[in-house]
This record gives structure tokens, C-alpha cells and sequence, in this order.
């Protein structure tokens, strides 16, 4: 047999490495400024999430009565609320709330959504139809005014319950009301955040179940198994990296929206959200303790949108490659 | 062609439902392919030409079983295969494989191209975990490529590159037959002609059977030993590629020939180019009768009332056309 003369005039250098999809996108990403920016303070955050505690001169909660309402100083970077706390320090210690939140919500919202959005797409069906008849019902509800339900008609309630719970058992975790906050911000926040997860991995599901490359293991006749692990999820998981990102940035906004509206993380535990809404109420007077808080949601915020936007153009780089 | 087929097909349907309107109220049927016979025999080259729609590649993913045919059979090993469900079908998978058209979406970009090409190995146990490497190496110098592109990503090579992968995937699994579905319709020129070699190599070599499927006549009269031409979900015509280039029965197979350049320039000054007129009608609703008879220039009032039968009117030599008489081969 002749072998066929075949003109290699590579695309291929000896000498590179080879470039996995991810290696290649990690590259993109990094030769994006902004989002590099980003990534830098959303590093940073994180760390402040973490070692917060650790890195604050005062605690969130001592109140300094003699030092209220204080403008910004070199002992108090942040100023001092009306209590006379330290502002830097409940930042900080809000940070940890924000990532907490968004974190948890995230979570759970990707769970949900992955997982009813990818068997809706692989089955089909009447189970697609039920799936995604979920998520339009929750998509046309407001956000706002589903979790305004939700916590006007459960917190009592539940609030209620525990104490209950504390007179009858004297345990001090029925003491902690904050379980109440945490179970509703997060429940309810993660019930209007999966259906776009949902959806997302859906529509990705779909559209990569009937690319060639799928056929083609389909005819090696290779399992249902081996076709969603190797194929479908690792061509899936790119937009929902993405969409993660930015997801992680809403969630913090949502959170601050509702703290704002009464129905967040309570006082006294600093959320950048029930910082701004107090801080909203005598903004003229002490401007530190709106700027403060709300320059740092932005920034988070920012951060996040930038990470996202870097991300969407590293791992779907139309027309390059 | 005295032998016994390697794969029979045997009144082949598929039909598609689909829903239309703004909101799906009304459904309709694509008659994608019907009533589809043919044989393909061991160590040949079949080819299936028709114009895009016409119903090639789903004759061709319906006789793999990777859609399930509406009706009808295909024959393989003396099992009818499109009546299996996935898992009595996988031993015959790794048999008959498939080559598809466009080279960037047809490798899984999260992959090496050794995962690509070790992997139906693995799966099929056609070697052992310590004998891959070499086993790629070999596969990889068989469609001309050197060993070092097993550790590289599909978007690291170029489109004629890729389609050799996708070629030495199908290899991997040791096949008897092999769907190549337009493999180089995609290609630049140049490149198509190197892979058309290369298939016609690997043919030689591992004595396989192919399905070619192409809308570009020129191209199959290289390679094919005999030519199946589609129109709308039908066979118009089957015979050797002889038969069917001097010889073409069908008023279907002469308009699409007539559009072929000759490359003898003698021939090519008097070559009588014969525009079809008017479109093809809709999968849809396909015409009564013969489908082809909106646009044949010699239909008959039979031909829009009575399908016309698949014939063998020579040795050889099927078409299904009413103006066409038995031992018509004059
Ligand atoms: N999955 C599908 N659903 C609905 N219609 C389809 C599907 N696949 C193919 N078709 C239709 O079937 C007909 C034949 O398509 P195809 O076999 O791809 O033609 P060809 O390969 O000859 O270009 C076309 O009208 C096409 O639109
Ligand atoms: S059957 Fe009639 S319409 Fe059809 S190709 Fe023959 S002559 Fe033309
Ligand atoms: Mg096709």
C-alpha cells in the first residue's frame, strides 16, 4: 500500500505543549485585564471572608457608646455607627456573610438546577415538560414578592417554634434566631435561583446530545454512562462556570436587596445589606455609613461581572482557534 | 455481484414527526426516506448521491440503527439490526462505523486525540491497557499522521487533520463497513483528494466496505464501484458505476449527469446541459405518484397517480421510472 503523501505543514509545532480546551481558556483569561482585575478582588474578598475576624482591630459587635457616629479616621478606617461600632469591622465581618450567602445559595440553586436541568434535557419527555413547566411558574412570579411571601408568612412562625423549642429543651441552639434568617434567605433565595441553571444546562444538553462527536460514540457504542460523563458534562460545564460567576455576584445583590427590605440576614449580624438600608436612613448626616458598605457591594459586584465577562470570552472563544 | 451481501436493506422507511406552527399545535411528517432497497456488498464502495434533503444521511444513520428506522429491515450478520435495542446492538457497533461531514464538530473537544482514538479500543477490549499506546501509534500512521498528535487537542489541527482522527476512530474498532457521510464535502479541494486516497488505501489494506455518501457526482465516479442516486426520500436508480454513467435510465440521473463537466474536451463541447426547473418539493407533503414528476420533462399522467415500481431492468441495473422498459439497456 502507498501511503498517501500528506502535507503536515503543522498546526502543530514539535516543541509546544499541548493546550487542553482549559489550559487554553485559562491563558485567554489571563491575558484579560479586567478580568483579571476581577479574579484579584474576588481573591482578595474571599480572603477577607475567611481571615476577617482575624484581621480587624475591634469586634463587630462592641459598642462604643463614647465614639458614635464617628467620620472616617486612622483608628477607625471606616468611621463608627450610631452604637459606636467599629464600620471597617462589620464589613469585613459582612463579607462573610456575602460570601456565605452567595455561596450556599449558589450551591444549592446549581444543584437543583443542574440536576433537573440535564435529566430534562437527556429524558425528554413528559419529565421535561414537568421541569420546565417548574421553572416557567417560577420565573413569572417576582422575585421580591415571592420572598416577601415567604418570610412574612413563615418567620413568625418558625421564630416562634424555636423559642418554644429553647423554653421546653433549654438548648441554646433554639436561641440562635438566626437559623430562622439563614433557613429563609437561603431557601428562599435559592428557590428563584435554580430555574436559570435549569435551564442553561438544559438548552446545553440539547444542543451538544445531537453534535457529531456524540453520534460518533453513540456508533462506537459506547453507554448512556460513559456518554454523559465523558461527552455531554465536561461540553456543558463552560457556559455554567459563567453563569456561576456572575450568579455569585446576583446573589450578593439579592441579599442586600433583601436585608433592605427586612426580609435578609438580621441585625445585629452585619450583612452589607442591613448596613446600607440603615445607613440609608441618616445618609445626609453620616454619609460613611451608607458609603462604606455600598462601595464595597459594588465593588464585589463588579468584581464578579468582570470575572464572568472574562470567563464567557475565554471558554467560547468564537473564531479564534 | 454473485456473492451474498454484506448488509441488506430491505424497504427501508423513516419518517420524522414533527410539530409546527407557533406553538407546535400541528403535526406533520418528514418522509425523510421511503421504501428504501438496496444491497451492499463485502469490499465495495457504494455511493448514494442526491441533492442535500434528500434523505442520504438519514439512510445512512437509520441502517447503523443510530435512528430508529420507522420501518423495514437491515440485514447484517443475518440479524435484522434496526429492530435491536441499544444493547443487543453494541457487539455490532464496533462492526459498522461512521465518518461524518464536518471535521470540527466531529471529535469531542475535551479530548486528546489518543482518548480519541484509544478509546473504542479500550471499550471494545480490542487490546490491553499496555498495548494502547503502540495500537494508537499504528492507527495514527495508518491515516497518516504522526505518533506525537496522540497528546494534542482537536482545536490544535486543521480540518483535513481532524477528519484523519475521525477516520482512525472508525479504524480502532477493526469495522467490516463504514458510512462515510459527504467525509469530505467539508474539505478544500485539496485536501479532499488526499482523503479520498487515503480512504481508497485503507479500503486495500483492511478490506473494507463502504457506504459514500456525496452530493458531488465527479467525486463518485472516482471511487465508486456502483451508484445509488436519491430524490427525495427514494432510490431513482441503482447500477454499476458504468452502467450508470453511460448508461443513465432514470430522467433524474441524466438531468444531474448532464451537469457533470467531461473531462474529454471533445465531449465537453457537445455536452447538452439539462436545467431541472422548478424546486424540490417539501419532505413534507412529497407528490402522489412518482415524487420526481413536478419537475421531469417526459411525465406521464401515470407518473402522477402510480408510484413507479423499483425495478431490476438490467442484471444490475435498478430504477424505478414508468417511461423506463424491461431490458431497456440500449
Ligand atoms: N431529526 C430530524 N427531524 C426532522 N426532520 C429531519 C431530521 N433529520 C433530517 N430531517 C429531514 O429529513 C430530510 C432528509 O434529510 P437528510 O437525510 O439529512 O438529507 P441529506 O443527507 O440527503 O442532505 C430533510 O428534509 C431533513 O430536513
Ligand atoms: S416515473 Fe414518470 S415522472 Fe417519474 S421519472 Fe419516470 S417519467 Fe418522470
Ligand atoms: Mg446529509
Amino acid at each position: 500500500m502507498t501511503m498517501t503523501p500528506v502535507n503536515l505543514s503543522s498546526t502543530v509545532a514539535d516543541d509546544e505543549p499541548p493546550v487542553s480546551l482549559w489550559r487554553d481558556a485559562w491563558h485567554r483569561l489571563l491575558r484579560n485585564k479586567l478580568a483579571v482585575a476581577g479574579l484579584a478582588v474576588v481573591i482578595l474578598l474571599a480572603f477577607v471572608a475567611v481571615f476577617g475576624p482575624w484581621l480587624t482591630p475591634y469586634d463587630f459587635l462592641t459598642q462604643d457608646l463614647a465614639a458614635r457616629n464617628q467620620a472616617p479616621s486612622l483608628a477607625h478606617l471606616f468611621g463608627t455607627d450610631d452604637l459606636g461600632r467599629d464600620v471597617f469591622s462589620r464589613v469585613v465581618y459582612g463579607t462573610r456573610t456575602a460570601f456565605v450567602v452567595a455561596i450556599v445559595v449558589t450551591t444549592i440553586a446549581v444543584v437543583i438546577g443542574v440536576t433537573l436541568g440535564a435529566m430534562a434535557g437527556y429524558f425528554g419527555g413528559l419529565f421535561d415538560r414537568i421541569v420546565m413547566w417548574f421553572t416557567d411558574m417560577t420565573m413569572s412570579v417576582p422575585n421580591l414578592l415571592l420572598v416577601v411571601v415567604i418570610n412574612a408568612s413563615l418567620k413568625t412562625p418558625l421564630t416562634a417554634w424555636m423559642e418554644a423549642r429553647y423554653q421546653a429543651t433549654l438548648n441554646p441552639f433554639y436561641r440562635e434566631t438566626i437559623w430562622v434568617d439563614f433557613l429563609l434567605v437561603f431557601g428562599s433565595m435559592a428557590l428563584i435561583s435554580w430555574p436559570p441553571y435549569a435551564r442553561l444546562v438544559r438548552a446545553q444538553v440539547l444542543s451538544i446530545r445531537g453534535r457529531p462527536y456524540v453520534t460518533a460514540a453513540r456508533a462506537l457504542g459506547l453507554t448512556n454512562r460513559l456518554i454523559l460523563i465523558r461527552y455531554i458534562v465536561p461540553n456543558a460545564i463552560g457556559p455554567l462556570i459563567v453563569s456561576v460567576s456572575a450568579g455569585l455576584g446576583t446573589a450578593m445583590v439579592l441579599e442586600s436587596a433583601f436585608s433592605f427590605l427586612g426580609v435578609g440576614v438580621n441585625p445585629p449580624t452585619p450583612s452589607w445589606g442591613n448596613m446600607i438600608s440603615d445607613g440609608l436612613r441618616v445618609w445626609q448626616h453620616y454619609p460613611h455609613l451608607l458609603a462604606a458598605p455600598a462601595a464595597v457591594l459594588g465593588l464585589a459586584t463588579v468584581a464578579f461581572s468582570f470575572l464572568g465577562d472574562g470567563l464567557n470570552d475565554a471558554l467560547n472563544p468564537r473564531g479564534s482557534k | 455481484m454473485a456473492a451474498e451481501p454484506l448488509i441488506k436493506v430491505e424497504n427501508l422507511v423513516k419518517h420524522f414527526v414533527v410539530r409546527l406552527g407557533a406553538f407546535g399545535e400541528r403535526g406533520a411528517t418528514v418522509h425523510a426516506v421511503d421504501d428504501v432497497n438496496f444491497d451492499i456488498f463485502a469490499g465495495e464502495t457504494l455511493s448514494l448521491v442526491g441533492e442535500s434533503g434528500c434523505g442520504k444521511s438519514t439512510t445512512g444513520f437509520t441502517l447503523l440503527n443510530l435512528q430508529k428506522a420507522t420501518s423495514g429491515k437491515v440485514i447484517f450478520q443475518g440479524e435484522n439490526i434496526v429492530s435491536l435495542d441499544e444493547k443487543r446492538m453494541r457487539p455490532y457497533r464496533r462492526e459498522l462505523q461512521i465518518v461524518f461531514q464536518d471535521p470540527y464538530s466531529t471529535l469531542n473537544p475535551r479530548m486528546t486525540i489518543g482518548e480519541v482514538v484509544g478509546e473504542p479500543i479500550l471499550f471494545h477490549k480490542l487490546a490491553t491497557k499496555a498495548e494502547l499506546p503502540e495500537k494508537v501509534t499504528r492507527l495514527l500512521a495508518d491515516v497518516g499522521l504522526p505518533a506525537r498528535f496522540a497528546s494534542r487537542y482537536p482545536h490544535e489541527l486543521s480540518g483535513g487533520q481532524r477528519q484523519r482522527v475521525a477516520i482512525a476512530r472508525a479504524l480502532a474498532c477493526q469495522p467490516k463497513f463504514i458510512v462515510c457521510d459527504e467525509a469530505i464535502s467539508a474539505l478544500d479541494v485539496s485536501v479532499q483528494a488526499q482523503i479520498i486516497n487515503l480512504l481508497l488505501d485503507l479500503q486495500e489494506k483492511y478490506g473494507l466496505t463502504y457506504l459514500f455518501i456525496a452530493h458531488d457526482l465527479a467525486v463518485v465516479r472516482h471511487i465508486s464501484d456502483r451508484v445509488g442516486v436519491m430524490y427525495l426520500g427514494r432510490l431513482a436508480e441503482l447500477a454499476t458505476r458504468e452502467q450508470l454513467f453511460s448508461n443513465p435510465l432514470h430522467p433524474y440521473t441524466r438531468a444531474l449527469l448532464s451537469a457533470v463537466p467531461e473531462a474529454d474536451p471533445e465531449l465537453e463541447k457537445t455536452r447538452q446541459r439539462q436545467i431541472l426547473v422548478g424546486d424540490v418539493p417539501s419532505p413534507l407533503a412529497p407528490p402522489a405518484g412518482c415524487r420526481f414528476h413536478t419537475r421531469c420533462p417526459i411525465a406521464m399522467d401515470k407518473c402522477r397517480a402510480v408510484v413507479p415500481e423499483w425495478r431490476e431492468v438490467v442484471p444490475g441495473h435498478h430504477v424505478a421510472c414508468h417511461a423506463v422498459e424491461v431490458g431497456a439497456a440500449g
